[in-house]
C-alpha cells in the first residue's frame, strides 16, 4: 500500500480497534472457564497471552495507557503463586471490561475510563502472596523476567556494564502511611539519582502502583550496601531491595545482600543477550494465527457493502420498470415476436440480479455466535448480582443474520436474558422445593424459519403468571375487570410489552417480567421483527424472536386502501380471502370475522367501510396475517400484487408515526408505504373501545398525507 | 511535648539554623517550637517567596522549610531559585497532601525533602536528620542518622 504513515497508522489502529474485540472476547472466555477451573496454570497461561498479545498491538497502535496497564496485568499473572490465585478469573473479567472501556475511548476520542480500581486490584494480586517480590523473582521463569525492560533500556544496561558500572534493580516499597507517595517516590528518584545514571524506572508515575513501589534500573560505582542506605528514607522507604543486575566484571561479581540472591541473579544476569533474542520472537509468534486468518479475510467497512446493497436495490427497481415496459408493450404487440426475446432477456436478468443480491446480502450475514458470545460471561455476572445459579446453554449459533439486525437485538437480547436470569429463575432454594435441579438453566437458540431467523430465549424458572398480569393490567386501569376475564392467555401475556406496564415497579416483583419489555418490542417493530411470549408456570417461559433475514429488501404484498397504496412484508400473510360486509360481526365494539373455525379481530385501514352503510353488502379483501403468535384480518379495498421492495428508510424527524416502517419506489416510480404491522395492531387494540378503529384510521391517514409530501419531496431527488 | 535528642552540626556543634517560610504566622511559630525541642534555632523567618530568597542570603541557614502555596512567589519557584544559588541549599517542603504534584515538582527542582502539614514532629525530625546526613550529629546518641 501507498499511504501516508498517517493513514498507515489510522488504519493501523482500525485493525487494532477489531481486532482487540477478539482478545478481549477471548479474554472472557479464558476467565469463565477459569473460573469453572480455578487455579488451572493452563487457562492463566493462554490468558497471559492474550493479554500479552494485546499490550503488544497496542504499543505498536501508540495506545499507551492500554499498553501500560495490559503489562501490568501480564506481569501479575507472569509471577509465580499469582496464577493459582482465584481473584485471576475475577480480575481477568474486570481488566475486560476495562480494556473494552479505554478501546472505546480511544476509538471515540473520549476520555480514557479511571483504571484505578483494576491497578489496585492486580496490585493486590502480586501482594498477596507472602513471598516477597525479590524472592518471587528467584522462582520466575527462565524466560521471562518480573519486568520487561525496553531494548533501548537493555542498550543501556549493557554499554553501563561495559563501561564499568555495576547495573543493580533496585525496588522500593514506598511506605503505605505515607500519604504522598508520588512525591516520595520523586525523592526516591532522587536519591538513587545521586549515586549514577538511571537507566531505568518503572512502573510509570501516573499509574496508580507508582504509589506503591518504584523499581529503578541504576549503573552505578556504588555497593549494594550503600544504594540500600542511600535509599533508607525515612517515612518513605519501607522496604528495600538492591539486586546486582550485571556486573561491570562479569566474573567478579560483587558481594549480595544475601548469599542466595547471587545465585539466583546468575540465572539472570547471563540472559540479557538471550531477553534481547526472545522477547522480538514472541511477538511475532504469538499473533501468528490471528493473522493466518486474517489473509484469508477481508476486513470492509459496512458503509460500503450497504452502497452496493443499495446499488442492487436500485437494478431491483430497474427490472420492475422492464417487466413493465414489457406487459405493456405485450399489450400493445400482442403478436410481436419480440416480446419473447424481450422476456427471456428480462428474465435472465432477473434470474442473475436475484443471486447479485443474494450474494450481497451474504456479505452482511455473520453469524449469531458473535452475538450469543457476549452472554455467558453475563449471564455469569447477573446470576451472581441476584443470587442464583444459572447455567447457559447456546445452540444454533452458526445461523447467519445481517450484521445491522445482529447488532440491532443486542440490546433488546442482553434485556431478555437478563430478565430470564434475573426474574425467570427462581432462587435455588424456591428451585429446590419446587423439585427442580438447584441449577436454572437459560437457553439461546437460533435457527432459519423461512424467510426468517428465530432466536429464542428461553428459561426454566417460574414462568409467568398469567393471573398476576391480568389484574396488574386491570389495576392500571388497561383493561376493565370484564374484559379481562376474557382475554385468552397470549392476550393477556402481551401486557408486557406494553409501554405503561413495565414502569409498574411492584409488577417486576410480583410477576418477576415486564422490565423494560416495551423498549424491546419498539426496537424490535423498527427492525420489522415480532416477539412471542410462551410461558408455563413453573416450566419456564420462551421468548421468540422473530427477525427478517435482511432489512435492506422484502418481498412485499402491495394493496390499495383509500385509493392509496401500502404494502407489507410477505410473509406476515398467511392468506388472502374474500368475504363481505355481512359476514363481518361485532363483538364488544370489536369487529371479527370467522374464517372457517378461526375468529379473527379485524384491523381497518380505511374509514370508508363504517361510515358508508350502504356498502354493507361489498365485497372485501382481507389478508390474513400473523404478528407474534395471532392472526388478524387486514381489510383492504384491491390487491395490487406482489413486488421485491426495496426499503427506503424513512426521516425520523419528519415521519413521526411508528404505524409506516419505510417507503419504496416502485418499477413505475410509484411511492408505496410499507406498514409495520406489530404497531398497527397494537394501535388498533389500544385505542379500540370507544371508536371501533376511526380514530385510529384517521390517524393513520393524517400521518400518511404527510408522508406523501415527504416522500414525493425525496422521491424527486431519486 | 516529646523529647529529640538535640542534632547539632557535626562540624562544629552548633545547633543546626533554620529558615522557616510560611505565610501563616500560626504555621511559622509551630514550626519554631518544633525546632526548638530538636535543639535547633531559628536564623530567620520569611512569609512569600521573595523574602525566602532574601532571607537566605543574609543568613545562610543549613535547613530550609519551604510551604507552597504563599503570596508574592510560590514555595516551588523560591526554592528552585535559591538551589539554583546555592547547591548545596537544603530545602524541605512543607505542604498538604493536595499539592502533591507540586512538592514532586519542587524535588524535581532541587528540594531535598518534604514533609506532609499538618506536621508532626517525629517526623519531621527523623526528615532533618536525612536530610542533613553527615553533616547532622544526634548528640549523645550512637552514630548519624543514615
Amino acid at each position: 500500500m501507498t499511504n501516508s504513515p498517517d493513514e498507515r497508522g489510522a488504519e493501523l489502529r482500525d485493525l487494532f480497534y477489531e481486532t482487540s474485540q477478539e482478545l478481549l472476547q477471548a479474554l472472557n472466555e479464558e476467565a469463565l472457564k477459569l473460573e469453572k477451573r480455578p487455579g488451572d496454570e493452563e487457562i492463566v497461561r493462554v490468558i497471559r497471552r492474550t493479554v500479552h498479545t494485546l499490550k503488544g498491538d497496542s504499543a505498536a497502535c501508540g495506545l499507551r495507557e492500554l499498553s501500560e496497564l495490559a503489562h501490568e496485568f501480564e506481569d501479575a499473572l507472569s509471577l509465580e503463586g499469582t496464577a493459582t490465585q482465584a481473584a485471576v478469573a475475577e480480575i481477568a473479567f474486570a481488566a475486560a471490561d476495562v480494556f473494552a472501556e479505554m478501546i472505546a475511548a480511544y476509538r471515540g476520542a473520549t476520555k480514557l475510563p479511571s483504571t484505578r480500581s483494576l491497578r489496585k486490584r492486580i496490585e493486590e494480586l502480586t501482594s498477596a502472596p507472602a513471598a516477597k517480590k525479590s524472592r518471587r523473582k528467584k522462582k520466575t521463569t527462565a524466560d521471562k523476567t518480573a519486568t520487561d525492560w525496553t531494548e533501548h533500556e537493555k542498550l543501556a544496561m549493557s554499554q553501563a556494564q561495559a563501561n564499568g558500572q555495576d547495573v543493580f534493580h533496585v525496588v522500593v516499597k514506598i511506605d503505605p502511611h505515607c500519604a504522598m507517595p508520588i512525591a516520595g517516590r520523586q525523592l526516591v528518584h532522587n536519591a538513587i539519582g545521586g549515586m549514577g545514571p538511571i537507566i531505568a524506572v518503572r512502573p510509570d508515575p501516573k499509574s496508580p502502583a507508582a504509589s506503591k513501589h518504584v523499581e529503578f534500573v541504576l549503573a552505578s560505582v556504588q555497593t549494594v550496601e550503600q544504594i540500600a542506605a542511600k535509599c533508607r528514607i525515612p517515612t518513605i522507604a519501607e522496604d528495600i531491595t538492591v539486586d546486582l543486575m550485571l556486573a561491570a566484571n562479569p566474573i567478579s561479581a560483587k558481594t549480595e545482600m544475601e548469599g542466595t540472591a547471587a545465585e539466583a541473579e546468575a540465572g539472570k544476569v547471563i540472559p540479557p543477550a538471550e531477553a534481547i533474542a526472545v522477547q522480538p520472537s514472541t511477538p511475532l509468534a504469538e499473533p501468528a494465527s490471528p493473522q493466518a486468518a486474517l489473509e484469508n479475510i477481508l476486513r470492509v467497512e459496512a458503509g460500503r457493502i450497504d452502497n452496493v446493497l443499495n446499488l442492487v436495490g436500485e437494478l431491483i427497481i430497474g427490472k420492475s420498470m422492464l417487466q413493465q415496459a414489457l406487459s405493456e408493450f405485450s399489450k400493445r404487440y400482442p403478436k410481436e415476436l419480440l416480446r419473447g426475446k424481450f422476456a427471456d432477456a428480462i428474465a435472465f436478468q432477473a434470474r442473475v440480479l436475484n443471486d447479485l443480491q443474494r450474494s450481497v446480502m451474504k456479505i452482511r450475514m455473520v453469524p449469531v455466535e458473535q452475538l450469543f458470545r457476549r452472554f455467558p460471561r453475563m449471564v455469569r455476572d447477573v446470576s451472581r448480582q441476584c443470587g442464583r445459579e444459572v447455567e447457559l446453554a447456546l445452540s444454533g449459533q452458526e445461523t447467519d443474520l445481517d450484521k445491522g439486525i445482529l447488532d440491532a437485538i443486542a440490546e433488546p437480547l442482553t434485556h431478555l436474558v437478563r430478565n430470564a436470569v434475573s426474574h425467570g429463575i427462581e432462587t435455588a432454594e424456591q428451585r429446590r422445593q419446587a423439585g427442580k435441579p438447584a441449577q436454572g438453566l437459560v437457553r439461546l437458540n437460533a435457527y432459519h424459519q423461512g424467510n426468517q431467523v428465530v432466536v429464542e430465549v428461553s428459561d426454566d424458572g417460574r414462568g409467568i403468571d398469567a393471573q398476576k398480569i391480568r389484574s396488574k393490567a386491570i389495576e392500571l386501569g388497561m383493561v376493565t375487570a370484564e374484559e379481562a376475564a376474557r382475554l385468552t392467555e397470549a392476550e393477556t401475556l402481551d401486557f408486557i410489552f406494553r409501554p405503561g406496564f413495565s414502569t409498574a415497579e411492584q409488577v417486576t416483583e410480583v410477576s418477576g417480567r415486564g422490565v423494560g419489555m416495551d423498549v424491546v418490542q419498539s426496537v424490535l417493530h423498527r427492525l420489522k421483527a415480532t416477539i412471542s411470549v410462551d410461558t408455563r408456570p413453573g416450566q419456564g417461559t420462551t421468548f421468540r424472536l422473530k427477525l427478517p433475514l435482511t432489512l435492506a429488501i422484502i418481498k412485499a404484498l402491495l394493496f390499495w386502501v383509500e385509493q392509496r397504496l401500502y404494502a407489507i412484508p410477505l410473509n406476515a400473510v398467511v392468506e388472502i380471502s374474500r368475504t363481505s360486509e355481512s359476514e363481518v360481526h361485532q363483538v364488544d365494539n370489536y369487529e371479527v370475522l370467522q374464517l372457517r373455525n378461526q375468529v379473527l379481530p379485524l384491523l381497518r385501514l380505511g374509514r370508508s367501510h363504517l361510515i358508508e352503510g350502504d356498502r354493507k353488502s361489498g365485497k372485501l379483501f382481507v389478508l390474513v396475517i400473523t404478528v407474534g403468535e395471532r392472526k388478524y384480518g387486514l381489510i383492504v379495498d384491491a390487491l395490487d400484487g406482489e413486488e421485491e421492495l426495496v426499503i427506503k428508510a424513512l426521516d425520523d424527524q419528519t415521519f413521526s408515526t411508528d404505524l409506516v416502517s419505510g417507503a419504496s419506489i416502485l418499477g413505475d416510480g410509484r411511492v408505496v408505504l410499507i406498514l409495520n404491522l406489530p404497531a398497527v395492531v397494537e394501535h388498533f387494540a389500544r385505542s379500540r373501545p370507544q371508536e371501533a378503529g376511526t380514530a385510529s384510521s384517521g390517524l393513520l391517514l393524517s400521518h400518511t398525507d404527510r408522508m406523501r409530501l415527504a416522500l414525493s419531496a425525496t422521491g424527486g431527488q431519486a | 511535648m516529646e523529647q529529640f535528642a538535640p542534632v547539632k552540626r557535626s562540624k562544629d556543634g552548633q545547633p543546626v539554623r533554620y529558615l522557616i517560610v510560611d505565610d501563616s504566622v500560626f504555621a511559622r511559630k509551630n514550626l519554631a517550637r518544633m525546632i526548638e525541642t530538636f535543639g535547633g534555632q531559628v536564623a530567620a523567618e520569611a512569609g512569600d517567596g521573595l523574602t525566602a530568597i532574601s532571607e537566605f542570603d543574609r543568613t545562610h541557614p543549613d535547613i530550609v522549610l519551604m510551604d507552597i502555596t504563599m503570596p508574592q512567589m510560590e514555595g516551588i519557584e523560591a526554592a528552585e531559585r535559591i538551589v539554583q544559588q546555592h547547591p548545596e541549599a537544603r530545602i524541605v517542603m512543607v505542604s498538604s497532601v493536595g499539592y502533591q504534584e507540586n512538592i514532586v515538582a519542587a524535588l524535581q527542582r532541587g528540594a531535598r525533602h518534604f514533609v506532609q502539614k499538618p506536621v508532626k514532629p517525629e517526623v519531621l525530625y527523623e526528615v532533618i536528620k536525612y536530610v542533613l546526613g553527615e553533616d547532622g550529629a544526634v548528640a549523645n546518641a550512637a552514630g548519624a542518622g543514615a
